[in-house]
C-alpha cells in the first residue's frame, strides 16, 4: 500500500504542491516566530552577559515592585559603597575599592534636525547611564573621545551617533525629567562589540550630572561589585554581606543578577512571542480547511480507483491508510519546506514590525532543536489530522463504486456520517442531547427521513455553534480569554459544519444580478482608481529617473508595475461581473452551488481571516467612537501637549514643561497629567496624578464632591464610582498602596469621580505631591491647557509653541489634533494586525485556487464539451472567476456576520474598560469585501488559464 | 485509393463542407502516424452524410478537423467557402458557436443546466436570443416540450441525445456532427434519435455528418463514406444495413 500511497502522490504532483503550499506557509509563520523570538532571546542574553560580565557581586534594595514596565526597586543610599569596601575580596583600581554606584535614567537625545532619537513609547529605550570609572565593571569601551569628567559632559552611543551625525565636540541638546538642557559630545563609545546595547539610544553622564538628574542625591539603584582575582562570586557575596548587615538591602553574585535580567527579558518578550503565535496559529488553522478540502476532493475523484481497490481485496483500512499515508508524505514534506521558509521569514517579519515601529534587536539567526522539533511535528500532525476525515469516507466506498459509469459527474462522495455504525450514530446522538436537547429531536427526524447526512449536519453545526457562541460569551464575560479563543475555533468549526447548508441557498443569491452589478460598478471603479495610481506611478518614476534618483525611480517603478496587476485584476473582475449578466457567470454560479461541501469549506478558509479581520476593524473603530465621544464630551482644554510619537509607556517631559507652559500670560489654566503603576489592595493597578483642581476644570471627571477631588491631599487617592462599589469602598475607608519608591503607604479614600477608566484615564487618581513623593521620576505624559478668556486659539499656540520647542518629543494639539492623534496610534496597531493576518487570507486564496483546480479537472469533459459548442476561452476564464468570486463572497459575508457578532460580544464586555461605542465603519466591511473579490479574481488566474488552455478534443475525450 | 468521392446530385447542390488533399501526422519519423493521408471529400448542403470505417481509420479525426476541433496538418478544410485550416483559435470557437451543431456520443450536456438551457447554450454564449418559433419546432419535433426543466440528471439517456440533437438543430447550423450518437443507445432509443436525424435533413434541410460503426444507423444516411487507413476506400449511396454489412465485412480481407 506505500508504494501505491507514493504513486498517488507523484501521479498528482500539482494539487499536493498547492496543499503543501498552505501548509508551508502556515508552518513558516510558526518556525518564522519561533525563530524570531529566539534570536531576540540570545541578543538580550548575550547582552546582559556582557552589561554585567565584570560584575562579581550586586548590592539592591530588598523590596520590589512588579509593574508592566518590569520589576522596579527603591533605591540604596551611596554610603553604602564605603561599607562595602570595607570587605575582604572587593578588588581595587589605583586604591580605590571596585563597587560602582549604578542608576538608570530616561534620557533621549535630540539630533541635529530637532528630531527626538529613539522612540521609548514603542521601540527603542533611550536611557542614561553613570559612565563607569571601574574599566572592568564596565561594558562601555570609548571608541573616540574621552570619559566625561564636567556635568555638562556626555559620552554617546556609537549607533547613536552614527544615526545623528553627532561627532565629539558637538553640543547635543538631551531631554530628562530635568528641564531640556545642552550638553557636549566629549567620547563616543561601543558596547562590548556592538555600536548600542540592543538597538538602545544611551547617554553616559559623570556620577554627580546621573544623580542631579534623578534627584537621586547619594542614592543609587544597586552597586556592582568586582572582586579579586581568585574570589569566587559566592564567597564575595558572603563577605559582603556580613559587612553590611541591614534590612531591605540584598546582595547577590553577578551571574545570579545576569539570570534575573534574561528571565525579565523573556517575560516580557512572550508577550510578543505569544501574540505572533496566535497569527501563525490562525494562518495554520485555515491551512486546516484547505487539507481538509483537498484530500476530500481528491477522494471523491478517486472514488472508482479505490473502489477497484476494494473490488481487487483491500480492505477498507488498507485504503484509509493509503490516503492517510498521502497526508503524513505531503505534511511532513511540507513542514521541512516552512521550516526552511519560516528561517528566511523571521528575518521579514522582524523587518514588519521595524516599519511599524518596533525595533528589535536580533543578530544573526538561532535554529533551536525545539524549533525544528515543533515545526515539522505541528505541519505534519495538522496534516494528518486534517485528512482523517477524508480517509475515513475513502474508506467506506463500497467496491461497487468502481461498476458505476462515472464517479466524476457530479456525484457527491459517500457522506462521512453514512459511513459510520448505527451505533455509532446513536454514541453521537446521545452525546449530542447532552449538550443541546433539541439535537437529538432533529436526529431523530433526520434518521426517520433518511436525511441523516444533511439534518445530522445541521444538528451538529448548531451544537457546536452554540456550544462555541456559549464559551466565547463566558469567556468575555467571565474575563477568561483563553475560553473566547477556543469558543472562536469550535464557532469556525460550527459554521464551517453548516456551511455547505448555507452556501446552497447563498451562492445563488450571491451570483445573482444585483451583487454582480454592485460588483461591476465598484470594480470599475477600483480599476480607475489602480489604473489612475498606475499613470500616476509611473510618470513620478519617469520624473525620479530624470532627477538622477535612480532608487526612487525604481521603487515607484514597481508601485506602477503592482498598480497595474491590480488594475488589470480589477478588469477580470468587472469582466466576470458582467459575466453574471449572461450564461457563462450562471455556470460560474451553479458551479459553486453544485458542490456545496466543497464551495463551503473554501469559503470556510477566507471567512476566518475576514472574521478576524473585521473585528479587528470594527473593534478599533468602535474604540475611536468612544475616545472621540470621551474627549468631545468631557475635554474643556483647548490644548494638549503630547508626544510626537504618540502612545504613553516610557515617554514624556520634564515637568518644566507644564511650570512653562502655566506661567505663560495666555494660559488661565494648566496641568501635567502622569501615569504610574502602583500595588493598590494587593493588586498591580495603573493611576494617574495630576493638578485636581486644574485636571478637574480641563476635563470632565465627573466629581461625587468637587470640593473633595479639588482639594485632594497628600496620602489621600481618588477613586472612580465602578470601582469603589466594586470593592465596596466609602470615602474615609483607607487603602494600602505600594509604590516604586519602596515601603507601603495607607491611602485614605477622599473623593470618588464618575468618569474612569471608561474615559480613557484611569479608575485611581493621586495628587502631585503623593506621586512625586512614591516614583523615582517624574514624567507628564500630557500637559493639558485652557486659555484666557479673549485670547486667540492663534495666539495661545504661538505662546505654547514657544516653550514647547525645546522639548523636541513634544507637540502641541488642539482637540482635533488631539483626537487623530489617539485614532493614528490605534491605526497603527490595527495596520500591524492587518499585515500579520495577511498570511491566513492569502492561504484561504491558496485554498480558493486549489479548489478551483481541482474541480477544473473533475470537469475536464465538461469544459471540452463547452468549448466545442463555442464558448471562448475568455468566457471560460471569467466563468471560472465568477465561481471564484462566489466563494470568496460567501467566505466574507460569512466572515463579516461572525465579525459583526463577535464585535459586538466584544464592546459590550469591554464597556467598563472604557470601549462603550458600537461602531461598525460601513465604508471599511464594504472595502473589505471588495478586497476578498479581488483576491479571489487574482488566485483565479492559474486555475482559469490552465482551464482555457485545455485542448478541447483531449478533454472532451477524457474518461 | 484517393479518390474524389462524388455524388451525382452534389452539381445542382451547393456543398456544405469539403476537405482537399487533408492530412493529420502524428509524430515523425519511425514513430509517425498518418491520421488522415491526403483525403478529399465534399458533403453536400441538406445531405444526411455517414463515415464507417474500422477502428483507426481515421474517420474520428477526420470529423474532427471537419468541425474545427482539431487541425490538419496538411491540405485544407474549407466550411462553406470559409477555410478553417487558416483559422486562429478564436475563429475556430466561433464556428464552433454559429455555424456548427455537434452531437457526441455520451456527455453531451451541462450537468448545471436544464434541457432548456443546454438547448440555447450556443446561442446563449453568442449573446443571440433564440429563435422562439425555431426553438418550438425543434422542441416539438424531439418531443421534450414536457422535460424542458428538467436537469441532465434527470432525464434518461435517449432524452439527454435528444436534447443533444436539439441543441444541434437549434441554432440552425450550417452543419451537424454527429460522433457515434447511438452509441450509448438501446435500439429503440437510438432509432428514435436517427429518425429526428433524418427528419432535420429531410423536413429542415439541415446537413449532417455522422461517424458510426453501426450499420443500421448508417441505412439512415443518404451516403455512406468508407475511410480505411486515413484513406476514402469506398462510398455508398442510399445504403441498407445489409449493404453497409456486406461492405465492411470485405475491410477483413
Amino acid at each position: 500500500m506505500l508504494k501505491l500511497t507514493l504513486k498517488g502522490l507523484f501521479a498528482h504532483k500539482l494539487r499536493f504542491a498547492l496543499t503543501a503550499l498552505a501548509v508551508m506557509l502556515g508552518v513558516s509563520f510558526l518556525s518564522g516566530t519561533l525563530v524570531l523570538t529566539d534570536t531576540i532571546k540570545r541578543t538580550f542574553d548575550e547582552l546582559f552577559a556582557d552589561v554585567n560580565k565584570g560584575t562579581d557581586a550586586y548590592v539592591r534594595s530588598s523590596e520590589k515592585l512588579d509593574s508592566h514596565l518590569g520589576t522596579i526597586r527603591p533605591r540604596i543610599p551611596a554610603s553604602l559603597i564605603s561599607e562595602i569596601a570595607k570587605s575582604e575580596g572587593v578588588a581595587r583600581q589605583h586604591g580605590s575599592p571596585v563597587a560602582q554606584g549604578q542608576l538608570q535614567l530616561s534620557a533621549q537625545l535630540v539630533g541635529k534636525s530637532g528630531e527626538p532619537v529613539g522612540d521609548p513609547g514603542q521601540g527603542a529605550p533611550t536611557l542614561g547611564f553613570i559612565w563607569d570609572d571601574f574599566r572592568q565593571l564596565s561594558p562601555w569601551k570609548l571608541d573616540t573621545g574621552r570619559a566625561p569628567r564636567a556635568d555638562d559632559e556626555v559620552v554617546i552611543d556609537k549607533g547613536s551617533a552614527d544615526k545623528t551625525g553627532y561627532k565629539v565636540g558637538d553640543k547635543v541638546q538631551i531631554l530628562t525629567q530635568v528641564a531640556p538642557a545642552k550638553y557636549r559630545v566629549v567620547g563616543i563609545a561601543k558596547f562590548g562589540r556592538a555600536d548600542s546595547p540592543g538597538g538602545a539610544s544611551v547617554t553616559l553622564f559623570t556620577r554627580e550630572q546621573a544623580q542631579t538628574i534623578a534627584r537621586a542625591r547619594n542614592q543609587f539603584d544597586g552597586i556592582a561589585v568586582g572582586g579579586q582575582a581568585g574570589v569566587s562570586q559566592a564567597d564575595l557575596v558572603k563577605r559582603i554581606r556580613s559587612s553590611i548587615d541591614l534590612p531591605k538591602i540584598q546582595v547577590i553574585t553577578g551571574a545570579e543578577l545576569t539570570k534575573e535580567n534574561q528571565n525579565e527579558i523573556q517575560k516580557s518578550l512572550s508577550f510578543f512571542n505569544t501574540f505572533l503565535l496566535i497569527f501563525a496559529l490562525v494562518a495554520l488553522f485555515v491551512s486546516c480547511f484547505i487539507i481538509f478540502n483537498t484530500f476530500s476532493i481528491v477522494v471523491a475523484q478517486r472514488t472508482k480507483e479505490m473502489a477497484l481497490l476494494r473490488a481487487i481485496g483491500a480492505s477498507g483500512r488498507q485504503v484509509m491508510s493509503s490516503v492517510l499515508g498521502e497526508s503524513l508524505v505531503v505534511g511532513f514534506l511540507a513542514s521541512v519546506a516552512g521550516l526552511g521558509v519560516g528561517i528566511v521569514l523571521a528575518g521579514g517579519l522582524k523587518a514588519l514590525l521595524g516599519s511599524f515601529g518596533i525595533d528589535i534587536p536580533a543578530g544573526g539567526t538561532v535554529l533551536n532543536t525545539r524549533t525544528v522539533v515543533v515545526a515539522l511535528l505541528v505541519g505534519t500532525v495538522v496534516t494528518v489530522a486534517s485528512a482523517i476525515a477524508p480517509s475515513l469516507r475513502a474508506s467506506v466506498v463500497p467496491p461497487i463504486a468502481a461498476m458505476r459509469a462515472s464517479a466524476l459527474e457530479g456525484t457527491e462522495s459517500p457522506s462521512l456520517l453514512s459511513g459510520l455504525s448505527r451505533s455509532t450514530k446513536i454514541i453521537l446522538g446521545v452525546l449530542v442531547a447532552i449538550f443541546v436537547p433539541g439535537g437529538v429531536i432533529i436526529l431523530l427526524i433526520a434518521w426517520l427521513s433518511r436525511k441523516v447526512s444533511w439534518l445530522g449536519r445541521v444538528a451538529l453545526g448548531l451544537v457546536v455553534l452554540t456550544l462555541g457562541a456559549a464559551a466565547i460569551l463566558v469567556g468575555l464575560f467571565g474575563g477568561r480569554i483563553a475560553l473566547v479563543g477556543v469558543g472562536a475555533v469550535v464557532v469556525f468549526v460550527g459554521i464551517a459544519l453548516l456551511g455547505p447548508v448555507i452556501a446552497r441557498r447563498t451562492s445563488r443569491l450571491l451570483g445573482s444580478k444585483p451583487v454582480a452589478m454592485f460588483v461591476l460598478f465598484a470594480g470599475a471603479l477600483m480599476t480607475l482608481a489602480f489604473g489612475l495610481a498606475t499613470v500616476a506611478s509611473l510618470v513620478q518614476s519617469a520624473l525620479a529617473l530624470f532627477g538622477g534618483k535612480i532608487g526612487t525611480a525604481l521603487a515607484l517603478a514597481a508601485a506602477a508595475a503592482a498598480a497595474a496587476v491590480l488594475a488589470a485584476a480589477c478588469v477580470n473582475l468587472v469582466v466576470a461581473a458582467r459575466a453574471a449578466f449572461r450564461v457563462e457567470g450562471r455556470l460560474g454560479t451553479q458551479n459553486a452551488e453544485r458542490n456545496p461541501n466543497r464551495t463551503a469549506s473554501t469559503a470556510a478558509a477566507l471567512m476566518i481571516g475576514v472574521a478576524l479581520v473585521a473585528l479587528i476593524t470594527i473593534l478599533a473603530s468602535s474604540t475611536k467612537a468612544s475616545i472621540g465621544a470621551t474627549i468631545d464630551k468631557a475635554f474643556r482644554a483647548d490644548y494638549i501637549v503630547a508626544p510626537k510619537a504618540g502612545g504613553f509607556g516610557g515617554s514624556g517631559f520634564s515637568p518644566e514643561l507644564a511650570t512653562a507652559v502655566k506661567a505663560l500670560p495666555e494660559i488661565q489654566t494648566a496641568t501635567g497629567l502622569r501615569f504610574g503603576t502602583a500595588e493598590l489592595d494587593g493588586k498591580s493597578k495603573f493611576l494617574i496624578s495630576a493638578d485636581p483642581k486644574a485636571l478637574n476644570e480641563l476635563f470632565d471627571l465627573q466629581p461625587a464632591n468637587t470640593t473633595a477631588f479639588e482639594n485632594l491631599g497628600p496620602d489621600q487617592i481618588a477613586v472612580s464610582k465602578r470601582i469603589a462599589k466594586e470593592k465596596g469602598w466609602k470615602v474615609g475607608d483607607t487603602v494600602k498602596a505600594r509604590f516604586p519608591n519602596g515601603g507601603t503607604t495607607d491611602l485614605t479614600v477622599a473623593a470618588k469621580f464618575g468618569v474612569g477608566q471608561q474615559g480613557g484615564l484611569s479608575d485611581y487618581f493621586v495628587s502631585l505631591d503623593t506621586f512625586s513623593r512614591n516614583y523615582p521620576e517624574q514624567f507628564d505624559v500630557q500637559v493639558y491647557a485652557k486659555l484666557k478668556p479673549g485670547v486667540s486659539l492663534a495666539a495661545g499656540k504661538l505662546a505654547m509653541d514657544r516653550v514647547v520647542k525645546p522639548y523636541a518629543n513634544a507637540k502641541v494639539e488642539d482637540q482635533a489634533g488631539f483626537k487623530a492623534k489617539q485614532e493614528q496610534s490605534i491605526d497603527q496597531f490595527v495596520n500591524l494586525i492587518y499585515a500579520l493576518l495577511f498570511l491566513a487570507v492569502i492561504i484561504a486564496g491558496i485554498g480558493i485556487a486549489n479548489t478551483l483546480a481541482l474541480s477544473i479537472v473533475e470537469r475536464t469533459r465538461e469544459i471540452g464539451l463547452l468549448r466545442a459548442v463555442g464558448m471562448t476561452r475568455s468566457q471560460l476564464k471569467s466563468t471560472i472567476r465568477w465561481e471564484a468570486v462566489i466563494i470568496a463572497l460567501l467566505g466574507t459575508v460569512l466572515g463579516l456576520v461572525i465579525g459583526l457578532v463577535f464585535g459586538w460580544a466584544i464592546v459590550r464586555a469591554l464597556s467598563d474598560q472604557g470601549i462603550n461605542k458600537f461602531a461598525p465603519p460601513g465604508a471599511q466591511l464594504v472595502v473589505i469585501v471588495l478586497i476578498a473579490a479581488l483576491l479571489a479574481v487574482l488566485f483565479a488566474y492559474f486555475p482559469a488559464r490552465r482551464a482555457a488552455r485545455l485542448d478541447v478534443l483531449k478533454a472532451i475525450s477524457t474518461e | 485509393m484517393t479518390s474524389v468521392a462524388s455524388d451525382p446530385r452534389s452539381a445542382p447542390t451547393k456543398v456544405a463542407a469539403r476537405a482537399v488533399n487533408a492530412s493529420k501526422i502524428y509524430g515523425s519519423g519511425e514513430a509517425e502516424v498518418r491520421a488522415l493521408d491526403g483525403i478529399s471529400v465534399e458533403f453536400a448542403d441538406c445531405a444526411f452524410t455517414a463515415i464507417m470505417g474500422p477502428s483507426g481509420s481515421g474517420k474520428s479525426t477526420l470529423l474532427h478537423c471537419l468541425a474545427g476541433l482539431d487541425r490538419v496538418t496538411g491540405g485544407q478544410i474549407f466550411l462553406g467557402d470559409v477555410e478553417m485550416s487558416s483559422a486562429n483559435e478564436k475563429q475556430l470557437t466561433l464556428i464552433r458557436r454559429d455555424r456548427i451543431g455537434f452531437v457526441f456520443q455520451a456527455f453531451n450536456l451541462i450537468p448545471t443546466l436544464d434541457a432548456e438551457e443546454n438547448i440555447t447554450l450556443p446561442m446563449a454564449l453568442a449573446g443571440r436570443k433564440p429563435d422562439k418559433e425555431w426553438f418550438d419546432t425543434v422542441v416539438r419535433t424531439v418531443g421534450l416540450a414536457d422535460r424542458l426543466h428538467h436537469r441532465p440528471s434527470e432525464l434518461s439517456g435517449g432524452q439527454q441525445q435528444r436534447v443533444a440533437v436539439a441543441r444541434a438543430l437549434a441554432s440552425k447550423p450550417d452543419l451537424i456532427f454527429a460522433d457515434e450518437p447511438t452509441g450509448n443507445l438501446d435500439s429503440h432509443a437510438g432509432a428514435e434519435i436517427l429518425g429526428f436525424m433524418r427528419r432535420a435533413v429531410d423536413d429542415f434541410r439541415q446537413t449532417i455528418v455522422m461517424v458510426t460503426h453501426d450499420p443500421v444507423a448508417a441505412s439512415y444516411a443518404d451516403r455512406v463514406v468508407f475511410l480505411a487507413d486515413g484513406k476514402i476506400v469506398d462510398e455508398m449511396l442510399d445504403p441498407t444495413a445489409d449493404l453497409v454489412l456486406d461492405r465492411l465485412k470485405n475491410f477483413g480481407e
